[in-house]
């Protein structure tokens, strides 16, 4: 047993399969520690802000400062002028102000500024300049004006007794302030969900219940799976024909469809975590008992089993002492795979909205589920649906490598 | 030919038999629940939707072609003979829709997206899996992993990386739908220009996860292969390297052949979620708006259709495949 | 007398096994077979046998190397062509071989006349394929295999059936020399026969010209082949014709082989069946000295340093041994016999 155990380790695949499963589970038992907030709170009041640091407005306005010799106009028109903007006011400079293409430098962001401050006409009038071009070029116009502004901002207050506005600050352009000053603020390193609920937390919390969801699923299916397996493949006969037929039934029709009706057809109301768990459970034994039905036929006739049969040991007996440790490593990987394909199997129900139906908890699918419903996938929202994609991922690559190592452990002409 | 004879009567039987498995479970396990299809209905007018003469007329419609008060049995065959005419009811969601008709536009998308999908991604795992096992080296240590880790990625992660990167940063393909929005269906050069720009998305992100997979089993199966002793044999036989390869790969791709019998059920189900990211109206869509519409004639019919595309596919790659190996001839005469 | 088929000259080659270390299991060896002959080489498993067959073809890749001799085939030295020319050239068409596993040597998916097809096919020979068919179907008729074998998959013939068919294609191109590596050690005793009868008749039917038989079974030796040789951790340790090495080995280890089997021949059958202790020299580090010096029983402490050479003695036998024939015969009358070895029967 040590010695199998110590083998496995060996398995360059296992291993990093392994490391990877436990870092995940690691996270999702340290993370809670550290991080205490309810992570299904709503604390965005919009859908899908970006990741970052939040930081208090009015904390950030009244903060007394620092002046930085910083000119903040030249990163403001970077940000405002797309590469689709510097193409327009190459157009126009072209076209309108008669400017040569080899003078105009579209890489060169403050010449270009330079040439259109120079050169801009509001109210030129031209051949084929339409007053919707128009009005595009004098919205763009407005956009440099401001970008270039750096008067800064006065900040009044509304006086209580008269209703004057009385200036309290001036806020200039080179005025910064330091985010450690600042008490109130809150990162999201993965941003807020439609709800407005913190990504990560939510997505460490949901990590937890989908691997239970796994774990049960699998754990059922493999009990099932098992069961069926070894009464087919040691009692034989009519026994094992109808299993099989069972089996190949449920092999040949999709578990997803079989999935999708139990779901459906169980009701809102009753379906929770953990049903959905035994559901999925429930559809996908198929394999493991096609698994453990031929290991069983193979060992059946074994001359240590024949023994135990002439010695007079109960059927139990015999499968528990005499079967069962041969097959237990198959189990094992039958059951790795199960529970990968349990939290696989949640993701896609969840989808096509049949998962957990609550609000309590979240699950991996269900983060996918409310992401694609609020169309974080069309707005660019990225943050609220790859994280969970690459987690899934993870952790079905993480078992499928652990299981692909104990394969060639167990398994030696397999390996190359 | 005795024995093909005798292995396609065995195979078309049995597929028979579970056709009708497969029927009686679609009707009955709705009907074992709490929220059988009656209550659902009746909850549905119940609830005091928006529509409710409409609502009650899908009832009325539904009660007199499914005989809702008669026994189960009697139920039964009567809603096998209304679906063998190909009558599913009228959809609650789409008023006054019949469920067929939903079912019929949308089921040539999906079966349109996936067959040639999983057909490309098969052929090209394979081949690059071959190629992984018959290189080796370092080719094969720095692309084994990725396959690895790719086929670890569940076709609707693949389809949103495929829609961020080429629809929303780069922009050169459309977001959703299976054609322009602006278009109707017609037989004009744009509609067929905008069917095709739809349809790459979707194509690739279940090619590409098919192709993980596939990858990885036909590399191991031509490693075995490869040592196999056939290879020696023919190799002092003077038969050249590359006809030898050839040979390898056949036998290995032929058990690839069973294992894609085997997952073509868990690999459809993962197309029809990833049909739902691009809105791509096939059957997978579908499913979704017979969930949130809580439609369940469109949803029962559905699951139908599905669980016969799957088994239909299913027979054919058997069939195929006995014609194919002549293990299997071998088998059989034994 | 008759012309060279086969001349192996100081023939040495390796293999680098799975943890990139060199074993050397063809060290140094010459043999010479006439036109007509058979030659057979025995020895222990692990001696090298089947690498010295795979060796002789001429053809190498991994995890096998050449590493220097001469292979000459009728005159042609196969040893310095290119590997695509002995490929074409040799390969089949010159020199055939017969694997030790042939069950499975036939790739199971493909009809037995396709395979033929694709073996003409490599060697350039322009036939159609009726001509190919036709050829097949009188080259088996004549072999006693059945027509229809043509038309099967490797998986639907029996054990035995699968052997013949391979050794008909293997000799189908009517090579110079035929390789065979155990050709029937796997099969039930029927088919071993039929085997065995069949290599005699591809010799006497002229479809081959010299054979050589590789078999850890003496007495099959002693059935089909006109000489023996006895091969010991990668070397030849003596060469004799099949009565010689049988009734009058000469080297302790030939000694020690023909006394643990059973030879089916009057006279012979009162030798005692014994086993030689201990193991072979592990090949990655060859002895320094003779190689057979630790298990022999009249080893001196100058066998453990000095190597001997092959030496010829009367009517071309040869052997490798630091005692003179004479000496090693007196030995054996004096005190061999009187050994007590582990005895059997």
């Amino acid at each position: 047993m040590k010695n199998t155990i110590k083998q496995v380790f060996h398995s360059g695949k296992f291993l990093v399969g392994f490391i990877i499963f436990v870092l995940i589970l690691a996270i999702c038992f340290i993370y809670p520690v550290f991080v205490t907030y309810d992570p299904l709170e709503m604390i965005g009041a919009g859908n899908f802000y970006k990741p970052g640091t939040y930081v208090s407005q009015e904390e950030a306005a009244l903060n007394e400062g620092y002046t930085l010799n910083m000119d903040a106009s030249e990163s403001r028109l970077a940000t405002a002028l797309g590469v689709e903007e510097l193409e327009k006011m190459q157009e126009y400079l072209i076209k309108y102000a008669g400017i040569a293409e080899k003078d105009i430098d579209v890489t060169d962001t403050e010449a270009i500024v330079e040439l259109w401050q120079q050169n801009y006409n509001p109210d030129m009038k031209a051949k084929g300049l339409t007053s919707a071009k128009r009005k595009a070029y004098r919205r763009l116009d407005a956009s440099i004006e401001n970008a270039m502004k750096s008067s800064g901002v006065i900040i009044a207050e509304e006086d209580a007794e008269s209703g004057e506005l009385k200036e309290a600050k001036t806020i200039k352009g080179t005025g910064y302030v330091n985010t450690k000053d600042i008490v109130n603020k809150r990162t999201f390193i993965l941003g807020t969900d439609n709800f407005g609920r913190d990504v990560l937390t939510e997505l460490v919390a949901a990590t937890k219940v989908s691997l239970r969801i796994g774990l049960i699923a699998g754990l059922i299916a493999t009990a099932v799976g098992l069961i069926l397996g070894l009464v087919a493949g040691y009692v034989g006969g009519v026994v094992d024909n109808i299993i099989m037929f069972l089996t190949n039934l449920f092999t040949v029709i999709p578990s997803f469809i079989i999935l999708i009706l139990i779901s459906y057809s169980v009701g809102t109301n009753a379906r929770g975590v953990m049903m959905v768990a035994f559901i999925i459970g429930l559809t996908s034994w198929p394999w493991t008992t096609r698994s453990v039905r031929s290991q069983v036929i193979s060992l059946r006739n074994r001359d240590h089993v024949n023994l135990s049969k002439l010695s007079g040991h109960s059927m139990f007996r015999i499968i528990f002492t005499d079967i069962l440790p041969y097959i237990a490593s198959y189990v094992v990987m039958a059951m790795i795979l199960q529970i990968s394909s349990g939290i696989l199997s949640e993701a896609q129900l969840s989808m096509i909205g049949l998962g957990p139906a609550t609000t309590k908890v979240a699950t991996l699918g269900l983060m996918m589920n409310w992401a694609m419903q609020y169309a974080a996938h069309l707005n660019g929202s990225w943050w609220a649906y790859f994280p969970v994609v690459i987690v899934i991922a993870l952790i079905s690559f993480s078992l499928n490598l652990m299981n692909t190592g104990l394969d060639q452990v167990f398994n030696p002409q397999l390996r190359d | 030919m005795k024995g093909y004879k005798k292995y396609y009567g065995q195979k078309l039987f049995w597929y028979l038999l579970t056709l009708i498995f497969a029927v009686i479970l679609n009707f009955v396990l709705p009907r074992l629940m709490p929220g059988d299809p009656v209550s659902a209905i009746a909850a549905r007018a119940v609830g005091g939707m928006t529509d409710s003469t409409a609502i009650q007329k899908v009832i009325n419609d539904y009660v007199e072609k499914f005989g809702i008060n008669k026994p189960m049995y009697q139920q039964f065959f009567m809603w096998l003979g209304n679906v063998l005419k190909g009558d599913f009811g009228v959809s609650f969601s789409q008023y006054p829709r019949p469920v067929s008709d939903i079912i019929n536009s949308a089921v040539w998308w999906t079966v349109a997206l996936q067959l040639p999908a999983i057909i490309v991604g098969w052929l090209l795992g394979n081949i690059l899996g071959a190629i992984a096992a018959y290189i080796r080296g370092v080719f094969d240590k720095a692309i084994l992993p990725f396959f690895l880790f790719v086929s670890n990625i569940p076709a609707f992660g693949m389809a949103t990386i495929l829609l961020f990167v080429f629809s929303i940063k780069l922009g050169i393909a459309p977001a959703s739908g299976g054609y322009g929005y602006d278009l109707i269906p017609n037989v004009s050069w744009t509609f067929v220009k905008s069917v095709i720009g739809h349809y790459q998305l979707p194509f690739w992100s279940i090619v590409l996860i098919t192709i993980g997979g596939q990858a990885i089993g036909m590399r191991s199966m031509s490693i075995y292969e490869l040592n196999a002793d056939y290879v020696k044999y023919s190799r002092f036989l003077g038969i050249k390297d590359s006809k030898i390869v050839g040979y390898v790969f056949r036998n290995a791709m032929l058990p690839q052949i069973t294992g894609l019998a085997l997952s073509l059920g868990t690999m459809i189900g993962g197309a029809l979620v990833a049909e739902i990211i691009f809105s791509y109206p096939g059957l997978g869509t579908t499913l979704l708006t017979a969930v949130t519409g809580q439609d369940y004639p469109l949803l029962s019919a559905c699951t139908l259709i599905i669980t016969i595309m799957v088994l239909i596919a299913n027979l054919v790659v058997e069939l195929l495949y006995g014609v194919i190996d002549p293990r299997v001839k071998a088998n059989q005469q034994d | 007398m008759g012309k060279v088929m086969l001349e192996v000259n100081h023939l040495k080659t390796k293999y680098v096994t799975r943890f990139h270390e060199d074993v050397y299991a063809v060290d140094d060896v010459s043999l010479k077979i006439e036109e007509g002959k058979s030659l057979g080489i025995a020895g222990e498993s692990g001696c090298g046998k089947s690498t010295l067959a795979l060796s002789l073809i001429g053809y190498y890749f991994a995890p096998l190397h050449y590493m220097s001799g001469d292979i000459i085939v009728d005159g042609v030295k196969i040893s310095a062509m290119k590997p695509d020319e002995v490929r074409k050239k040799i390969l089949g068409n010159e020199v055939a071989y017969i694997p030790q596993a042939a069950m499975n040597a036939l790739n199971p998916t493909m009809k037995i006349i396709r395979f033929i097809e694709d073996v003409m096919k490599a060697h350039n020979i322009k036939m159609t394929k009726k001509e190919v068919y036709d050829m097949a179907r009188e080259r088996f008729a004549d072999l006693g295999l059945p027509e229809d074998v043509l038309n099967k998959h490797a998986v639907e013939l029996s054990g035995g059936m699968k052997q013949r068919t391979v050794i008909a294609i293997s000799t189908i191109l009517s090579p110079k020399v035929l390789i065979a590596d155990e050709p029937s050690s796997a099969l039930d005793v029927t088919s071993q026969k039929m085997v065995i009868r069949m290599m005699r008749e591809l010799m006497e039917k002229g479809y081959i010209k010299s054979m050589i038989f590789i078999t850890h079974e003496l007495p099959l030796l002693y059935n089909v082949t006109d000489d023996i040789m006895v091969m010991y951790a990668g070397q030849i340790v003596e060469r004799g014709t099949a009565k010689e090495m049988v009734f009058d080995p000469i080297h302790p280890y030939s000694k020690g082989l023909m006394g643990s089997i059973i030879v089916p021949e009057s006279g012979v059958r009162d030798h005692k069946l014994t086993a030689i202790p201990g193991t072979p020299p592990n090949l990655k580090n060859p002895p320094k000295g003779c190689r057979f010096a630790d298990r022999c029983k009249y080893a001196t402490p100058t066998c453990s340093a000095l190597a001997p050479d092959m030496k010829e003695f009367d009517n071309g036998r040869t052997y490798r041994c630091l005692m003179s024939v004479r000496k090693i015969r007196e030995v054996y009358e004096n005190g061999g016999s009187a050994e007590v070895e582990t005895e059997f029967d």
